[in-house]
C-alpha cells in the first residue's frame, strides 16, 4: 500500500525531468516507476518531524561547506599539476572517523574522496580512514578539526 | 536575463574545459597510480560537472536533468576512485617518494 502511494511523487519527478506530458510518456513513466519500486521495495520508516528543520539547516550548511572545499582544493590540485616543478608531497594520513554509525563513516569517506587531492584507499574496523593525500604535510590538528565538523553535521542530518 | 544566463553558461563551459585539460595533463605528468587517480577522478569529474552546469543554464528545460546527472556523478565518482586506489594498494603498487605512510601493510597485502 505504501509503495502504491510512492508511485505518485516518483511519477511527478519523472514527468518533470523528462518535460513531456504526452500520454505515452506517462505510461512509460508508470512502468519505470513501478520497476524501481519492485527492485528497491522501500519500507516506511518513522519520521522525526520535529528534527526536520535542524536537519535541513545542517544539510544546507554541509553542502555549502563541501562545495567550498571542492572548489578550493580543485584549484590547488590544478596548480600542483600545472606547476613545472610538480611539487607533490604524497603520503598516507590516518584519519579516525569517530562515527558511531556505518552510514556516518561511509559518508565521511565519501566526502573526503570527493575532495580533490584526498583519496580514502582503506578503512579498518575501528573506522580509521587511510587517506592518500597529494599534500601530506597538512597538520594533524587541521585534519582532525575538518573531520569533527563533518561528523557533527552528518549526525545532525541523519539522527 | 537571457543574456545573463548565456554568459554564465559560456563561463561554465570555459571552466569545465579547463579542468578537463588539467585532468589529462595531470594523468600524463604525475608519477604513480595514486596521484594519477587524483588527477583523473577528481579534476575530470569537476570538468564534467561544470559542463553540466552550463547545460542546465543554457537550456531552460534541461536544468532538472542536468542537476540529476550532477548528483549521480558526485555520488559515483568517488566510489570508482576509491575502488581503483584500494585495489592498487592491495596488490602492493609502490608510492613514489612518499613523505609519510601511516598504512604500512594491510592484512591482505601481507599474505
Amino acid at each position: 500500500m505504501y509503495n502504491l502511494l510512492l508511485i505518485v511523487p516518483l511519477l511527478l519527478v519523472y514527468l518533470e525531468l523528462s518535460s513531456n506530458f504526452e500520454l505515452s510518456n506517462v505510461v512509460v513513466g508508470l512502468l519505470i516507476v513501478s520497476g524501481i519500486l519492485l527492485l528497491i521495495r522501500p519500507r516506511r520508516r518513522p519520521m522525526a518531524w520535529h528534527r526536520l528543520p535542524s536537519a535541513i539547516v545542517a544539510l544546507i550548511k554541509y553542502v555549502v561547506i563541501l562545495a567550498y572545499d571542492l572548489i578550493m582544493s580543485g584549484i590547488q590540485v590544478a596548480r600542483i599539476v600545472l606547476d613545472p616543478a610538480l611539487p607533490i608531497q604524497q603520503g598516507i594520513v590516518a584519519i579516525p572517523s569517530e562515527c558511531e554509525s556505518e552510514l556516518g563513516s561511509a559518508l565521511s569517506a565519501h566526502a573526503i574522496t570527493l575532495t580533490p587531492g584526498e583519496l580514502v584507499i582503506e578503512m579498518d574496523e575501528q573506522g580509521v580512514m587511510y587517506t592518500h593525500c597529494l599534500d601530506a604535510t597538512k597538520s594533524e590538528q587541521y585534519v582532525a578539526e575538518a573531520q569533527k565538523m563533518r561528523r557533527d553535521l552528518l549526525e545532525k542530518i541523519f539522527s | 536575463m537571457n543574456l545573463f544566463l548565456q554568459v554564465i553558461a559560456i563561463l561554465a563551459v570555459v571552466v569545465g574545459t579547463l579542468f578537463s585539460v588539467v585532468g589529462v595533463v595531470g594523468f600524463i605528468r604525475l608519477p604513480d597510480v595514486y596521484t594519477r587517480l587524483h588527477a583523473t577522478g577528481k579534476v575530470g569529474v569537476f570538468g564534467v560537472v561544470f559542463l553540466l552546469v552550463a547545460a542546465a543554464f543554457g537550456e531552460p528545460l534541461g536544468w532538472g536533468r542536468g542537476l540529476f546527472l550532477i548528483l549521480l556523478l558526485v555520488i559515483t565518482g568517488p566510489a570508482t576512485a576509491h575502488a581503483i586506489g584500494s585495489a592498487a594498494n592491495r596488490i602492493g603498487l609502490p608510492r613514489k617518494g612518499a613523505e609519510r605512510d601511516d598504512l604500512v601493510y594491510t592484512s591482505k597485502s601481507k599474505s
